[in-house]
Formats: C-alpha cells, sequence, structure tokens
C-alpha cells in the first residue's frame, strides 16, 4: 500500500457498478467539486469495451498536496453492485468505508470483507424513489453519501448539482439536490467514523481539470488548426468528439471519415492546401494509415497525427493501456523519410507539444506524430490552467504572390526545406507528388537516378533540422541519486509520485524523460546513463523498446528494466516496490 | 483566357499511341480554357495508374496521390478551399476497386468537385489484369478463365447514393466530352463522369470501334436528365453479355441525371466557408474554453 504523505489530507474513492451507470460522470462531478474546494485530483477510470454490464470503475484521488499520478488504495468504496465490493477488497485501507445499497445486497454474505471495514448502508433507490427522480440519480445519492461519510461540507455538491443543470427543467435540479442532501444524511447516521479531517481549504491559483485529450484538443485550437479528421477508435474517440463540439465556435472542418485511410489523406489534403490539418486514433487505425502518413513524408506535407496506444495487436485491449507503439510510431511505412515523434507525459506535455508540432509539421514541411497512450488520453488531473502566453505560430517558409520568379516545390536546398507556395498563389504551378518526383514534383523525371538522391538527400536533410528544433529530453530529481530512470511518455506521472515517496524514505532517483522519441536523443540519454550510479528503464510493453533504441543509438544498456503489458498503467507502488528491490 | 496548349508541361505525354487517355486530356483543356479558369484557380488530384501520368502534362496547382486515394485528398482541399476549383481524375481500378469506398462516401456527401473516371475496363500500368470494370466473362493475365464476377456500375451506384450530377462520357468524342466537363466543373456538388476511354494495349474488346458502333448521345434521344428513375434505368445498360451486337449492347453518353437544388456538403459543413490557412496567422483565442475545465 501506499505510504500516506503525513504532512497531507489525502483521500481516495472508487466508484465501481455496471456500464450505463453514469459512473464516470459522476466521479468527474466529484473530482470537480474537491478541485473547486482547494484540493489536487486525479482521477482513472477502468472500463470494458460494452455499453450496458460488465464492471466500470472510477477511482479519485484527492489531496492537499501536490501530486502526479493515481494511487492503488481506495478509502471510500461506493458499490453500485456486490461485484464491485469483491472486485476491489483487496485494496480497500484500513478503516475504509463501503457505501452500497442495502437493498441491493447483503454486505455480510459478500466473502472477505474485511472486520475494520466500515459498511455505510444507503437505501439509494428508495431515496431516489422518494425525490420523484430516475434511476441515474442513484449517482447523486451516492455523491451525498460520499460527502457525508467525511462530513465534507454538503453545499458544494448541491451548488455544482444546480449550475451543471441550471439549462434544464427546474424540477431537475431539485430531484438531484434532494437525493444529494437524503444520501448525506444516511452516510451521517453510522457507527465508524471518517479517520481523516477533510475540509475546504485555500490553495494558491486556479485550477482546471483536464486529461490528455482535451490538452491535446485545446492546443491544437490554439495552434489555429483549420481541419481534423477521424474515425472513431478508442482512445482517441473524445477528440474527435471534442472538436465536433467546439468546431462552429472555432470555424473547423471537422469529418467522421469513412475510414482511417480516408481520414489521413483528407489531412494531407488538407496540408496541401495549407490548412492546418490534424488526424488521432490509436494503432488500429494508425495501422491504415500507414501508406498515406508515407505520402506525407514523401510529399513533403505538414500534418499532425495522434497516436493514442491501448494493448495491440488487432482489436486487441480497446479501453485500456500500454506503450508498444513507439518502435511503430517510428518506421511506419515502408522507404525513408524524416518525421518527429512526440511523446506527451502528461497534460501539460500534451499542451504544449501539441502545437509544437504544428509549427515542427509546418517548418520541416513533414509528419509529426503525437504518440500518447490511453492512460493519459482518458483521465483528468487538476492542473495549473496552461499558459497559452507561450503559443506561437510558425508556418516555415512560405511563398507569396509576387515571390514565385523560377518557383520550384521541392528546389532543392541546404537546410532540406524547400520553400512553399499554397495552390492559389499566382505562377505557382507545382505537383505535390506521392512519386518521387523532380524539383518541381513532376514524376516524369523521378526516377532518375540524380534526381531521386537529389531529393531523398534533400528530404533527410531535414532530420538534421529536426535535431536542432526538437523539445529536448526532461529531468526530474537531483544531479546524484541512488537511480537514474529512463523513461517516455505517460509513465512519468507513476514514476514522479513513486520518487516524491522514495525522497521521504532517502532514497533519492533522477528520471530522464525521451520527450522528442524520435529523433531519438542519443547524445543526451548516453550522458544521462553515463554519469548515472545505477539506470534503469520503465516502460508499458513487453520487448522493451525504449532499451532497444539505447541500444541501438547509444550503443549501451541499463541495469534493471521494468515493464508492464497488462493494459494498466504502471502504478507508484509497483514502481516504489521496483526500485527498493533492484537497489537492495 | 489562356489557351488550350498552355495547359500543357514541358513534359510529353506518355500514353500508348491511340490511348484514351488523349482524347480525355485534350477535352479537359479545352473545358478549362473555355471556362477561362487561370492555373491558380483550380487543382487537379490524381490517383495512381495510366490516368495518373496526366499529373506531369496538365499545367495547375496539383497533387498526385495514392492509388485509389484521391478522393479522400481531393475532399479535403474541397472542404479547406472554397477558392478552389477541384478536380479528380481517377481510373477504374483506382476509384472503384481500391477507392471504393471513399467513392461511395463522396457521392453521399455530395462535395464539391468534378470526379472524372478514366474508365478503361482493365489495369493499364500494370500490364493488363481485370479491373472492377472489366466485361463478365473477359480472358486477363488474372482471370485466364474469364471474369467471374459482375462489373461494377458506377453511374447505378451513385444514382443510388444520391448522386447530385451523373454523366457518361466517350474519349473518342472530345467536343461532346468537353461540354460533359464544362456542365460537371460548373455543377455545385459532387459531379461524376465517368469515361470510357479505350486502353489500346491491354483491352481488345472494348475498343475505339467496339464503342463507335454503340455509343449513343442521350440529348439525342431526348432523356430529361431530371428523372431519375429513368437515369437509373439507364444506369442498367452496364451491363450486357461480352458478346453481344451493336443492336444488343447500345452505349449512352450524356448528362444521366442532374439536380442542382441538393446543398452541398461544403454549404452546411462548420469551417468550410473561408480558406483554412487564414485560420493559423495567430494564436486562436481559446481563453473561454480553458476556462470552461475550471
Amino acid at each position: 500500500m501506499a505510504p500516506r504523505d503525513p504532512e497531507a489530507v489525502e483521500v481516495r474513492i472508487k466508484i465501481g457498478g455496471p456500464a450505463g451507470f453514469g459512473i464516470k460522470a459522476a466521479g468527474q462531478t466529484l473530482a470537480r467539486l474537491f478541485s473547486r474546494a482547494g484540493y489536487e485530483t486525479f482521477d482513472l477510470t477502468e472500463y470494458p469495451s460494452l455499453i450496458k454490464g460488465g464492471h466500470n470503475n472510477y477511482h479519485l484521488r484527492i489531496s492537499s498536496e501536490e501530486i502526479f499520478s493515481h494511487v492503488e488504495p481506495v478509502d471510500i468504496l461506493v458499490a453500485l453492485d456486490r461485484d464491485t465490493v469483491a472486485l476491489h477488497l483487496d485494496e480497500l485501507t484500513e478503516g475504509a468505508a463501503i457505501i452500497y445499497d442495502p437493498n441491493d445486497f447483503d454486505i455480510g454474505e459478500v466473502a472477505g470483507v474485511p472486520d475494520t471495514a466500515c459498511a455505510v448502508p444507503v437505501p439509494l433507490k428508495e431515496i431516489v424513489y422518494e425525490a420523484g427522480g430516475i434511476p441515474i440519480m442513484r449517482n447523486v445519492a451516492a455523491l451525498g453519501a460520499v460527502l457525508g461519510h467525511i462530513g465534507f461540507p454538503l453545499d458544494y455538491l448541491t451548488r455544482s448539482i444546480e449550475q451543471q443543470f441550471a439549462h434544464k427543467a427546474p424540477e431537475i435540479a431539485e430531484q438531484n439536490v434532494a437525493c444529494a442532501s437524503a444520501g448525506y444524511e444516511h452516510a451521517r447516521d453510522h457507527e465508524c467514523a471518517f479517520p481523516y479531517d477533510m475540509q475546504p481549504r485555500d490553495r494558491d491559483g486556479e485550477r482546471i481539470l483536464v486529461d490528455g485529450n482535451e490538452a491535446a484538443g485545446l492546443a491544437a485550437l490554439a495552434a489555429g488548426m483549420g481541419l481534423y479528421c477521424a474515425y472513431p477508435m478508442t482512445p482517441a474517440s473524445s477528440l474527435l468528439h471534442f472538436f465536433a463540439k467546439h468546431a462552429e465556435k472555432h470555424d473547423i472542418v471537422v469529418k467522421h471519415t469513412e475510414d482511417e485511410i480516408a481520414a489521413m489523406n483528407m489531412v494531407v489534403g488538407g496540408a496541401f492546401g495549407g490548412t492546418r490539418s490534424m488526424c488521432a486514433t490509436s494503432g488500429g487505425g494508425f495501422s491504415l494509415m500507414v501508406e498515406a502518413f508515407g505520402l506525407a513524408g514523401v510529399s513533403e506535407s505538414a500534418v499532425v497525427v495522434g497516436l493514442f496506444t491501448r494493448p495491440g495487436p488487432a482489436t486487441g485491449m480497446p479501453t485500456w493501456t500500454e506503450q508498444s507503439d513507439l518502435r511503430f510510431a517510428i518506421h511506419a511505412s515502408q522507404g525513408e523519410f524524416p518525421r518527429v515523434v512526440l511523446a506527451p507525459g502528461d497534460r501539460e506535455d500534451a499542451f504544449h507539444l501539441t502545437w509544437q508540432a504544428f509549427n515542427l509539421a509546418d517548418v520541416l514541411q513533414t509528419p509529426v506524430i503525437i504518440l500518447g497512450d490511453t492512460y493519459l488520453s482518458d483521465n483528468r488531473q487538476s492542473i495549473p490552467p496552461f499558459d497559452t502566453s507561450r503559443v506561437e505560430i510558425d508556418r516555415g517558409e512560405i511563398i507569396t504572390e509576387g515571390e514565385v520568379e523560377g518557383y520550384a516545390r521541392y528546389r532543392v536546398t541546404d537546410s532540406g526545406v524547400s520553400p512553399r507556395a499554397i495552390p492559389g498563389v499566382k505562377g505557382a504551378e507545382q505537383i505535390v507528388n506521392s512519386y518521387e518526383h523532380d524539383e518541381h514534383g513532376y514524376g516524369a523525371q523521378g526516377e532518375d537516378a540524380g534526381v531521386r538522391i537529389a531529393q531523398n538527400e534533400k528530404r533527410m536533410r531535414k532530420m538534421d533540422l529536426a535535431r536542432t528544433l526538437v523539445p529536448p529530453p526532461a529531468y526530474y530529481g537531483p544531479d546524484d541519486a541512488d537511480l537514474s530512470v529512463l523513461l517516455f511518455g505517460s509513465t512519468k506521472m507513476p514514476v514522479r509520485e513513486a520518487a516524491k515517496w522514495l525522497e521521504r524514505e532517502d532514497i533519492s532517483i533522477n528520471i530522464m524523460q525521451v520527450v522528442t522519441v524520435w529523433p531519438f536523443p542519443a547524445e543526451e540519454v548516453s550522458e544521462f546513463l553515463g554519469r548515472a550510479r545505477r539506470t534503469a528503464i520503465i516502460e508499458g510493453n513487453f520487448t522493451g523498446q525504449l532499451q532497444s533504441l539505447v541500444r541501438e543509438h547509444c550503443l549501451t544498456d541499463v541495469d534493471h528494466t521494468l515493464h508492464r503489458h497488462d493494459g494498466r498503467p504502471f502504478s507508484p507502488e509497483q514502481v516504489r516496490g521496483f526500485i527498493k528491490e533492484v537497489l537492495g | 483566357m489562356p489557351e488550350v496548349k498552355e495547359y500543357t508541361t514541358p513534359h510529353k505525354p506518355t500514353w500508348c499511341p491511340g490511348c484514351g487517355n488523349f482524347g480525355m486530356w485534350e477535352a479537359l483543356k479545352r473545358a478549362l480554357s473555355q471556362l477561362d479558369l487561370d492555373f491558380n484557380e483550380f487543382s487537379v488530384v490524381w490517383g495512381i495508374g495510366c490516368h495518373g501520368n496526366g499529373a506531369d502534362f496538365l499545367r495547375t496547382q496539383g497533387f498526385h496521390a495514392l492509388h485509389g486515394r484521391s478522393l479522400p485528398v481531393a475532399s479535403a482541399l474541397s472542404l479547406t478551399r472554397p477558392d478552389l476549383k477541384v478536380i479528380v481524375e481517377m481510373g477504374d481500378g483506382d476509384g472503384y476497386g481500391l477507392g471504393m469506398g471513399h467513392f461511395i462516401h463522396s457521392v453521399r456527401r455530395n462535395i464539391d468537385m468534378t470526379c472524372i473516371a478514366h474508365n478503361n475496363q482493365i489495369y493499364g500500368l500494370t500490364t493488363g489484369q481485370a479491373s472492377p470494370t472489366t466485361e463478365h466473362l473477359m480472358r486477363t493475365v488474372s482471370t485466364p478463365g474469364g471474369v467471374l464476377e459482375e462489373p461494377v456500375n458506377p453511374l447505378g451506384l451513385a444514382l443510388a447514393q444520391g448522386a447530385t450530377f451523373v454523366a457518361r462520357g466517350f474519349a473518342g468524342d472530345i467536343p461532346h466530352l468537353t461540354e460533359l466537363y464544362k456542365q460537371a466543373i460548373g455543377h455545385e456538388g459532387f459531379a461524376l463522369i465517368d469515361v470510357f476511354q479505350p486502353c489500346v494495349t491491354w483491352n481488345k474488346l472494348n475498343t475505339f470501334s467496339w464503342f463507335r458502333e454503340r455509343v449513343y448521345n442521350l440529348e439525342d434521344e431526348g432523356h430529361d436528365p431530371s428523372d431519375r428513375r429513368a437515369a437509373f434505368e439507364l444506369s442498367l445498360t452496364t451491363f450486357h453479355e461480352m458478346t453481344c451486337t451493336p443492336d444488343e449492347c447500345r452505349v449512352p453518353i450524356g448528362v444521366f441525371y442532374r439536380d442542382d437544388e441538393v446543398p452541398t456538403y461544403n454549404e452546411d459543413a462548420t469551417g468550410a466557408g473561408d480558406p483554412g490557412y487564414h485560420k493559423a496567422t495567430k494564436p486562436r483565442d481559446i481563453s473561454d474554453l480553458i476556462a470552461a475545465f475550471g
């Protein structure tokens, strides 16, 4: 179990039940409430790929201190069915409360409930019935019960409800408030006391609650994106919904295409027309996009592609997480061409790397991948609002009307970048081509050996330019540490959390997050590993893809590795255990 | 008005002597000239195939896309560049084989573009395999026992999906084809012109003389292009016996169906009213949106 921060007030709540009960929405209401009450929050949603039934759960970590990830333990379990109790028994902390409806099941008959657990029976269905509400309001009664058990002021919830239902008929808000109040009173009326004193607190600065997709979506809007194309695929679908919702106000074309092949080809077409264009998907969809991804490379099209990994291959585990597409992102497509792959580790990264991705794509005239995963895409954290003053737009070298004398779309240059004229500019005749081509884009001479070499070398020179432009690795922790951990992507979050815990145990670790995974920052990684006392790589895949890049590009290896490929993100508990074990 | 010859590039066509693509090339240049479209006012997107080699021969600001994928590239261009006339050139293998999904969906969206299909009923560039429009039972290198499938009926499919402009041309009648192109480019919405353009090297059945004996102009026979049912009936002339005589299988050319009242996808889609590059001149203000996450 995770050690509690002695300075912090920290409570972990889990809501579980069948799909279709509105569990995530209820959980997010709770997260918003505590964030507004001055706490930091981090949520983790687990759900199967179905609409009704199965088992969904939403875990919310609430803390008075800065937190970096989810944790495993549960202090309050809201069990909307009997399975929830049985499935999460081993996560319960000592004295943990189980809030449940005694009309659903008899908790005495669930095997293994510890004696120390505090059963909090709340007749959720009766409450809803008496309030004249609809079944889904059980959630609201349960949220009221959570606050009742904690002894937290109910008006934080009632205000949130009133706000949420302000645009609906007044009785809806009234019914919800009635459910919340009744749930609250029932939970006050039991024998076991809540062991922590948790009250609204003052906090410096505002917070927003965003997941990784929302962060990336906000950044793409800020960056002036004009076209988004996608085919629904978990965990990227919410980004499609986000853009669709805001398309009208922000004047963007959003297209749910017939398949991912169309999506990728469309964004290449959009980029050809000079529009900032993006698509996003998961591994299966990206597999379909691969040919057109190569088209973006050879045609030198500025496209941004979100690749949010879930466990593969094929359909795999649709709603779970993994970091197994690193090599896929780096190598996808036949032939060779320059590309940039950025791997955000948290929401802040997702925002800032996404607007930078549009600039890199434009300046380099080549595709840029944002490599994320379900853990980052799906889960919200309370963070300070994004600093939008950092957002810049750099469209690269553009030729405009009157500058077209001698224009050649694929002019061979020292940097490899050919200044481009967007179609429509008078006199800028050009063919943007999937075939190898000459400087003007014509394929007729593309098979000439000299032309091929000149164009291929020109494109690949952009990789040298990319190395000077891409975000460098990020470092966390002291220069001198017991263990140096190399990682990429969302694993940053639980490892930073574990590092914080280990520091209290006088174990120091430092972390290098490979932010730009391609071009691979071999020099920085070599230097980091070279000066370390001991080294480890933590990555969410079976084969050790980041490790293989280190072996390949740094001609070195690490002392220890930790892998995970069961669809779950690393937990800080697991990371802490691993580090303590390898350090003996 | 640019002259017809100005729409050529320094590259000499590499099509076989007598190839149907020459007639289509000539007709398009004439149509562009007569519509007075300057080289920066339209954009042509090609797929891969013999037709696609035409990307080197037509003066434009265009895109030579992947095999089967010209329509999505062109769709995006149409939706993000309302200031450009967008024209797709695709092949029968390219557009009705690999690209069939895109074809059907482009039709039902009524995206504003002109789609010219170079239908030679054979794979030319890959040396003579059966295409989706090859006649039933015709022998090719990939079907030595004869094609077992019925050919794709592109006009019928387009009509079934609510196409707003459906026409068929013949590469052997350049003046007629020029007029079809002009009408299609002038149509607001998705305009399909399926053009029979004989492959003189690989298709020994559907030759110029085969077509000349069979084609007739719909206008001459009083077809009403606003009659969708009649258009669909006509589209069924795609299917016939390989050995049919000119009397048994007549091939109609001209406008099968046209409806100019249907709104285009472009009119109703968000963000499609203004060139997309205008939107990335400075960072968008998203402060309200960020605040909504508080």
